[in-house]
């Protein structure tokens, strides 16, 4: 019985690996993602190990708020302490570690590196303690002065900086000069992860990075035959309040787990477009088995006259399928590999650096993409499988026709209650509010997909029987038999479009989503911000504008209002997140932020503002007391004095400056809001105001227009990723309607040769081909556009409250993909109307 | 769409005689399939004319060449050397785009099985060389023929819906609409009952007696041969035997010393 699977693999070895790419792609997905993220991991693992190695015992703030981005906030430790520990039996040296933010400018002014694109722009002070510096020196010595700094290599090179030059860094403190004392490297990298870094001597590092009088961190080394705990365990002995003490190896492995919680969104997003290019792979897996299985009838119907069992039958084409899933998991493991590196080359581009060298391939990495692509292979082919074991034996002796039959009910049926069921798990997770809100949301999107692909074949014949009629009006014969042959099994038609439904369903609500939230933010605005100007610090929430920037602008005659917009992470109400904090008696001027309860007046350094939806969910009302958490000041008590309706600008949530002022330690504004003086010119306004912020060349003054553009325009960027993601499944969705064709074509070798023989040109028989598939790929993209339109609609209603105030479904876009998707089905046709045409036509009439 | 080929470029060589009546005819058509020992002749050197307005029968033993041979003849299959005129045009000097146009306009098929698309109507596969011509058939005519061929309550029907007969019928129907010079018939009852056999054989004759159609038919079966005017019988890739005004016996008794040769 299994030598006939085997010769069946073998006699069609081109199909199988056109099947098996379905799965492949999605694999390779999967294994790329597995693999780029053990490799980054692997190398910051490594290079933490290396970074702290000479670390036995590292002391730090024990406060922590752990934001969603970027590294967790702790309090200062006291500089004192560095002293203190210094004289302890166990601790031979000890040294404290600052660290905060320093952009470099190149000598254009430009600022080095790309904080845009989130990699981080460090400034540290340089370590005396060789244990305890992980830089390298190649070129120069350590900084001494208050006017000296160490550069990245990568800076260096990029910057065309060496030793003895000078290099504007921007600071805490603002712009200053240095002079370049030396060149590092760290880990053996000119610029791990992207990040530049700047060595200050540690004074000056206190004053521009850090906070003086403290340190971030403190590390010790311990004295000969001093076991780390030993340390830790002095250390503890003399440490104040609000100090933690960890042993070297507690720190490495806290400072690896840091790397890791980063990764892990990273990696999540990229495995949720594997697994989308899965689900797409499985589709085609389980509509290619299902034509191969009707292709084979006859002949499973003799295997079954002649003694097989049905279960040996179910078990041939399982045999079948296992294989082709092992070898599409092969494959995709090593075009994951491939495609890692791509990645890796891909991120350099932008800029993100990522450290290490050869691709970290794991045996976990090799095992789940083998297994993946096996077992959505095997289950995509259950189906298949189990209708082959169903044919009876009869069937051989009759002749068989390719003609489908009639659809079941039960299948319509079954389609309208998944859809529905489908869904009603999506409305639910959109407006049950549950928890885990996107698991419903995934997954009824998920199950809807599965639910229209089942109610598709219903959908198909009146479908095909419109567009392709007209098509075929104007298109001719060759259009009418293409018409013909998609509606001949609505069923195949509907699996194969399914595929590409799903690719386009979710470009479409991306589309739609998106261009929704560019309408909502163009409106919020509009509405809400009443001022003139934004400067836009271009720091992307890390460092940013010191607040002398706002001072200055503040003290232009055409300026009447001004207020800086900080960010911080806090605790509030027991949840680790973040508090914005403006000046609150100017911004509640320059934004209509919609006070429906207290006033903005009397808002003071312990004052809370608060949106409403914060108010109901939390049952928060006006003098209701507030508990927030800072790293540097402990817990405090704010007071609910304003309640708003407008969030766009506000979040949920904010402080006055002051109160920012009183509860961090480093100050920095991310955004400033201005309006004009009544009369002034704003282009002169404008001036001037470019003139403050020249020297933060990161930094950008927008008029109203250009603040709504760029707010918007950062959209277009993720959205950007978004759609090249989701190509994938496209693609695979082309290759699964030319495999579908392939095989039609295959079946209908008889046909294509008789209608040669009557008369039919080449060119004709690729034409009809041609049509053929843009009509599949035509129904796909309608359905899936259908689909996307919902879910978009739902999302944004759902997300209505959150200042989604606008639907909006992009018409040309829209179209434009429907085109795209017409031009995907005269591509996945190439090769199948290629092979029809080529067909020798008296093998063909002669067969059977 | 359609093209006429310039028949005026293609001149006949000698046969001067047989130009006027030929509808088609070889000259020296050799067909070799394979190559060096392992090369079977399936076509050795024949040369043979079918007149116009007459039915030809083409027998032999299985591997005579005579499937072959109307390959040749039609153009769905190219000769090794020498000669394939179908009335003033040779077939070997057309470009395949030139050959495809040719067989729709001026040849019809039917064959033994399979000659119907399954999923256009009686109807569709009737005009469908017409249509791929993009050529409007002409009413009074395709009425005539349907009611000829006795099709008129099935038109709507696809072929699964029809009997082997009537399939058989359709697809003569289909070789009369486009009023072609030459139709080529192979084996059309071999997969017929003798009564439905009896009427496809019928309506050949009739194509050639009322239409003044030329009918080229391969066939094994002596009594289908009986049908026609003549009868050519090949073995082994030759002529042996052109017979006029067959019977059955005759051919029987003619097939029987064809296979001992």
């Amino acid at each position: 019985m299994f030598r006939t699977t085997f010769k069946n693999l073998r006699a069609r070895k081109r199909r199988l690996l056109t099947t098996a790419l379905a799965v492949t792609i999605g694999v390779a997905f999967m294994a790329g993602t597995l693999v780029i993220a053990d490799t980054i991991s692997r190398t910051f693992d490594d290079l933490f190990a290396d970074a702290t190695e000479g670390i036995d015992a590292a002391v730090r703030g024990s406060q922590s708020i752990d934001v969603d981005f970027g590294p967790e906030a702790r309090n200062p430790v006291p500089e004192t302490l560095v002293a203190q520990i210094a004289e302890l039996d166990g601790a031979a040296a000890v040294e404290g570690q600052v660290s905060g933010y320093a952009q470099f400018l190149d000598k254009d002014d430009e600022p080095v590196g790309n904080p845009g694109t989130g990699a981080p722009t460090l400034g540290f002070n340089w370590n005396e303690v060789p244990e305890l510096n992980p830089f390298e020196l190649t070129d120069g010595g350590p900084p001494s002065g208050a006017g000296e700094v160490v550069i990245d290599r990568g800076t260096a090179r990029d910057g065309g900086f060496a030793v003895g030059d000078t290099i504007a860094v921007l600071t805490q403190a603002g712009r200053g000069d240095f002079t370049v004392t030396g060149i590092v490297t760290f880990g053996g990298q000119d610029r791990p992860a992207g990040a530049t870094t700047a060595l200050f001597e540690t004074t000056t590092a206190q004053d521009l990075v850090g906070e003086p009088g403290t340190f971030q961190e403190i590390a010790v080394v311990a004295g000969e035959g001093v076991s780390e705990e030993d340390l830790v365990t002095q250390i503890q002995a003399i440490a104040p309040a609000g100090v933690e003490v960890l042993t070297g190896e507690q720190y490495t492995e806290d400072s690896q787990n840091q790397v890791q919680e980063g990764l892990s969104f990273f990696n999540t997003f990229l495995l949720v477009f594997a697994g989308i290019a899965l689900f797409v792979g499985s589709f085609i897996i389980y509509n290619t088995f299902n034509i191969l299985v009707a292709q084979r009838t006859g002949e499973l119907g003799l295997l079954r006259a002649l003694g097989a069992s049905r279960r040996q039958v179910f078990g041939s084409v399982i045999l079948e399928a296992t294989i082709v899933g092992v070898i599409a998991g092969v494959i995709g493991l090593v075009l994951g590999i491939g495609l890692a590196s791509l990645l890796k080359l891909a991120m350099a581009g932008l800029g993100i650096e990522l450290p290490g060298g050869a691709p970290v391939v794991t045996v976990r990495t090799a095992i789940t993409a083998l297994a993946t692509g096996m077992v959505i292979t095997v289950l995509a082919a259950l189906v298949p499988a189990r209708r082959a074991g169903a044919v009876p034996p009869l069937v051989a002796l009759r002749q068989r026709s390719v003609e489908d039959r009639a659809l079941p009910r039960r299948r319509t049926i079954a389609g309208g209650v998944v859809t529905a069921i489908g869904l009603a798990s999506l409305g639910y997770g959109l407006w049950g509010e549950p928890g885990n809100a996107i698991q419903f949301v995934g997954l009824g999107a998920l199950v809807t997909f599965i639910g229209v692909a089942l109610l598709a074949p219903v959908l198909a014949s009146p479908f095909v029987k419109g567009v392709g009629g007209l098509i075929a009006k104007l298109r001719g014969t060759p259009a009418a038999l293409a018409e013909k042959n998609a509606l001949r099994n609505p069923r195949r038609t509907s699996a194969t479009a399914s595929a590409l439904m799903i690719g386009v369903g979710l470009v479409g609500f991306i589309t739609i989503f998106a261009a929704s939230t560019k309408a909502s933010i163009d409106k919020t605005i509009d509405d809400a911000f009443t001022g003139d100007l934004v400067v836009a610090s271009g720091t992307f929430g890390f460092g940013g504008l010191p607040p002398e920037v706002a001072d200055e602008i503040a003290a232009l005659p055409e300026i009447d209002l001004v207020s800086g917009m900080r960010f911080g992470p806090a605790r509030v109400d027991g949840e680790d997140t973040g508090v914005v904090a403006v000046n609150t008696d100017q911004m509640a001027r320059l934004a209509d932020i919609g006070i429906s309860e207290g006033s903005a007046d009397d808002f003071g350094v312990s004052s809370f503002g608060i949106h409403e939806d914060v108010a109901e969910e939390k049952g928060w009302e006006l003098g209701t007391p507030v508990t927030i958490e800072f790293v540097d000041t402990g817990a405090q008590t704010f007071t609910v004095d304003v309640i708003y309706s407008e969030n766009a600008l506000a979040g949920p949530w904010f402080i006055d400056t002051a109160a920012f002022e009183a509860n961090y330690a480093q100050q920095f504004d991310a955004q400033i809001y201005a309006s004009l003086t009544e009369g002034a010119s704003l282009a002169k306004a404008r001036e001037s105001v470019e003139e403050i912020v020249d020297p933060y060349p990161a930094a950008e003054v927008q008029d109203q227009e250009e603040y709504t553009e760029a707010t918007a325009g950062q959209i277009d960027q993720l959205l950007g990723l978004v759609y090249l993601l989701l190509v994938f499944a496209v693609i695979i969705a082309v290759i699964g309607i030319s495999n579908t064709l392939a095989l039609s074509i295959y079946e209908r070798t008889h046909e294509l040769g008789l209608l040669r023989a009557v008369g039919m040109t080449r060119q004709q028989m690729r034409s009809s081909i041609r049509w053929e598939s843009v009509m599949i790929a035509l129904f796909g993209t309608i359905l899936g556009l259908t689909v996307g339109l919902v879910f978009g609609w739902a999302v944004v209603s759902a997300l209505a409250d959150e200042g989604f105030s606008v639907f909006q479904a992009p018409v040309s876009q829209l179209v434009v993909i429907a085109l795209l998707a017409a031009l995907a089905g005269v591509i996945a046709s190439l090769r199948p109307a290629r092979r029809a045409a080529k067909l020798d036509m008296l093998e063909a009439i002669m067969t059977e | 769409m359609s093209t006429s080929i310039d028949v005026s470029t293609v001149t006949s060589e000698g046969h001067d005689g047989a130009r006027q009546l030929a509808a088609a005819r070889t000259h020296r058509a050799v067909k070799v399939y394979g190559s060096a020992e392992t090369a079977v002749r399936a076509l050795d050197g024949i040369d043979v004319v079918f007149d116009r307005a007459m039915f030809t029968a083409i027998m032999g033993p299985s591997g005579s060449g005579k499937s072959t041979l109307m390959h040749c003849l039609a153009g769905l299959d190219d000769l090794t050397s020498g000669e394939v005129w179908l009335g003033e045009t040779q077939l070997g000097r057309l470009s395949e785009k030139q050959l495809t146009r040719t067989r729709r306009e001026k040849l019809g098929f039917v064959f033994q099985a399979f000659n119907l698309v399954p999923s256009l109507t009686a109807l569709e596969n009737i005009t469908l060389p017409l249509d791929l011509a993009s050529r409007r058939p002409d009413k009074t005519w395709l009425d005539h023929v349907i009611e000829t061929v006795g099709l008129g309550q099935r038109l709507a029907h696809r072929p699964c819906e029809l009997s082997g007969g009537q399939q058989q019928r359709v697809a003569v129907a289909r070789a009369l609409a486009s009023r072609p010079e030459v139709i080529f018939a192979d084996e059309p009852t071999g997969n017929l009952d003798t009564s439905s056999g009896a009427e496809v054989l019928d309506l050949l004759r009739l194509a050639v007696r009322e239409y003044g159609r030329t009918v080229v038919m391969v066939t094994h079966d002596p009594v289908a041969a009986s049908y026609s005017e003549r009868v050519v019988f090949l073995a082994d890739g030759k002529i042996v035997d052109d017979m006029a005004g067959p019977t059955p016996e005759r051919v029987i008794d003619r097939m029987k010393s064809v296979g001992e040769v």
